[in-house]
């Protein structure tokens, strides 16, 4: 019997995935010993009942059989005995993404319900970066990781019109505030504080970015935006593709050192913070010369601090709060959100499960950009849903822009009439703007065409 | 004792422990080859907790059954796990105990403990094997390698029950069985599901580690709030 030829797409896969696997997945890999105590952890599960294969177990063993037949002694001499087994056609991956992406969020909460330890999410990520080294990954994934790579953000919003952005905000604030030197500074060298944002703001909510600028404003902080490298999310998170990942955070962290910025903080955005904060330094191979934050930390550290003072009564409906799994899960970002909500907002109502027990709103792991699979992700989210109807809340709010979105179609399909909102918005509505004389700030463009005259260039990535 | 069995309580195993030994050192070798990733960010989360207590908390997991969510709405399976590995852990130390120590369980109260111990797990172990046929998911995930070693279990448990009282006066069968199961027990567990205790110190650490330095273990609990009025 001849042995079956496998495709160059599959040789390829299964030599990345050689060089991609590490001790830790090794091990998850080996350890599951398919108690099925995973099984009800998985929103995907509990939306599905009758489907056992979207169990993360079975998703995992999708990955386990490959890695037993190629990597593993008993898996090569017995595969039958263990379900080892090689994958040959390009069809036979196409199925393997539609479970590496499809039917799972990464959301790492089977990994925390495990009495073995075995982190899915984790190999999960790697055999979706094995699936795009060989251009097999949704079409999504496809165009915003390009986005990413080639414009410099993964929504492939110009320089122009996120300056332009900037600009109509520092409007908006300089109204608001009525202070003209109300102002977001861009580009200023030696700020205490660094803000990268997620272009989503600049595209569909630049609300949260006048919001942020409001706060630094009443806080008094020494503050800027880069002009460009400005994205603090990065695709490679979802995409599994830690070339990508490197190389986005390697340019934002070398903006915020050439702009010899003493702190980055980031937005809220759970995706962004964890690739920022979390993995970037791990992806980009650098050890971060400067302090890393989120803004919610920097928010709640400016009322902890007294350098901004808030009227609670200006968010008297209720609102709950929903945990970012990249936050909460990842990064262990739980405690603070809460604290601060409870600063800013007269009735808030604890979800449950909540913080790193959370269920995914079921738009992570780039979930919102597998458009194919939005019929499958609407459907899962019933256990979100249902979560958040319990609360009997008006408001969810979250850290988290991916987050948002899920939220909100959601919220739309199960006709739960609520709004999302996110905590940069409550605090601002909150705030008590305090008359004060601001130093005055060059506008965006003004500064911009200057510093463009004076020759400074964007930054390319580094490979 | 008849040289049969001698050579079954003593040198057969001694042959089938070495033979695990060896095959252990090389799995443990294999898994050292692959590099370990690092966390070469700063800490986040609570300052209240770092790398080595996540480690150690994560190691821990599987003796605090309030620690995750699975374990906590599952408690009856928690205890079955519990019971389960009980039996096999006693077990094991009977398989020395009866060549070395015969002595610590001749009397009657031990050996009728254990006898009461291996019953149980053996009924456990036909409670596992029910479900791996009949819970649809659990069969999906089932593999040949599981069922075989579950069913070796039942069947070398359900053995012990009568080798326990350690009688070989009165018939040799129930010991040399218990004996030669033990020795193919040792021979196929490095092959099998069974050595997942091997992997639980790299899989549990590594995790812990990465959750402590995060802030995220040892796991915050979200009590489940009071009904709202609306």
């Amino acid at each position: 019997m001849t042995e079956k030829k496998r495709s160059y797409k599959v040789e390829r896969v299964l030599e990345r995935m050689k060089k991609k696997l590490n001790r830790q997945m090794v091990a998850s890999l080996v350890a599951c010993v398919h108690c099925g105590m995973c099984t009800e952890a998985c929103h995907y599960v509990l939306a599905n009942p009758d489907d056992p294969t979207y169990a993360p177990a079975y998703k995992a063993d999708q990955i386990r059989r490959l890695f037993k037949r190629n990597f593993d002694w008993t898996g090569r001499v017995f595969p039958w005995w263990v379900h080892a087994g090689n994958l040959y056609t390009d069809e036979e991956l196409e199925k393997l993404k539609d479970i590496v992406f499809g039917k799972c969020t990464n959301c790492r909460r089977c990994s925390v319900n495990c009495p073995m330890g075995v982190d899915y999410a984790t190999f999960n990520r790697m055999m979706r970066g094995c699936l795009v080294s060989v251009g097999i990954m949704p079409e999504g994934v496809a165009v915003v990781s390009k986005d990413q790579w080639e414009i410099g953000n993964q929504m492939g919003v110009l320089k122009e019109d996120y300056l332009e952005t900037l600009d109509w905000m520092s409007e908006e604030l300089v109204n608001e505030v009525e202070d003209p030197a109300a102002r977001i500074p861009i580009d200023k060298m030696d700020a205490d504080v660094v803000y990268a944002i997620n272009p989503r703001e600049v595209k569909y909510d630049p609300r949260t970015i006048a919001d942020a600028a409001k706060i630094f404003y009443c806080a008094r902080e020494n503050w800027t935006m880069p002009s460009e490298e400005w994205d603090m999310t990065n695709f490679g998170l979802f995409s599994g593709d830690d070339d990508l990942g490197g190389g986005v955070a390697r340019r934002l962290y070398e903006k915020v050192i050439e702009l010899r910025g003493k702190k980055l903080v980031v937005s809220e955005c759970g995706h962004g913070y964890r690739s920022t904060r979390c993995e970037g330094p791990n992806w980009a191979g650098m050890d971060i010369p400067f302090e890393m934050e989120s803004s919610v930390i920097t928010m709640l550290r400016y009322l902890k601090e007294g350098r901004i003072k808030v009227d609670k009564t200006k968010n008297t409906i209720p609102v709950t709060f929903h945990d970012s799994c990249n936050n909460a899960r990842s990064c262990g970002l739980f405690e603070e959100p809460r604290e601060l909500l409870n600063l800013v907002a007269t009735d808030f109502r604890e979800m449950y499960p909540n913080r790193a027990e959370n269920y995914c709103c079921t738009g992570g792991g780039g979930a919102m950009s597998m458009s194919e699979y939005t019929p499958l992700r609407l459907k899962s989210g019933k256990i979100k849903a249902e979560q958040l109807k319990a609360t009997g809340a008006k408001i969810v709010v979250t850290s988290c822009h991916n987050c948002v979105d899920g939220l909100t179609d959601l919220i739309r399909h199960y006709k739960l009439g609520m709004e999302v909102k996110q905590l940069v918005n409550l605090v601002a509505t909150a705030i008590v703007v305090e008359k004060k004389v601001a130093v005055p700030v060059e506008k965006p463009l003004e500064a911009l065409a200057q510093r463009s005259s004076s020759g400074s260039a964007a930054m390319p990535i580094k490979s | 004792m008849s040289d049969l069995l001698n050579f079954v309580e003593n040198e057969l195993q001694l042959i089938a422990l070495g033979f695990m030994g060896l095959v252990y050192i090389l799995r443990i070798r294999w898994i050292l080859r692959y590099k370990a990733g690092r966390d070469r960010q700063a800490p986040t989360g609570s300052s209240n907790t770092t790398s080595a207590k996540g480690a150690i908390y994560s190691l821990f997991n599987i003796a605090m059954p309030w620690a995750m969510e699975s374990t906590r709405q599952k408690f009856f399976f928690y205890l079955q796990f519990v019971f389960f590995h009980l039996a096999v852990a006693a077990n094991i130390l009977m398989s020395f105990l009866i060549p070395y120590a015969p002595s610590l369980i001749k009397p009657p109260f031990i050996f009728r403990s254990l006898q009461v111990l291996f019953a149980i797990g053996c009924i456990i172990s036909c409670y596992r094997l029910y479900r791996r046929l009949y819970d649809r998911v659990i069969n999906l995930i089932s593999t040949p390698d599981d069922f075989f070693s579950l069913f070796l279990l039942t069947i070398w448990l359900f053995v012990s029950i009568w080798a326990a009282p350690n009688h070989p006066d009165q018939g040799e069968g129930p010991l040399l069985a218990y004996f030669v199961l033990t020795a193919f027990f040792l021979m196929y567990v490095p092959f099998s599901k069974i050595s997942h205790y091997l992997y639980y110190p790299f899989t549990r650490f590594y995790f812990g580690r990465t959750m402590g330095h995060r802030g995220v273990y040892p796991l915050k609990h979200s009590p489940q709030p009071k009904p709202t009025k609306n």
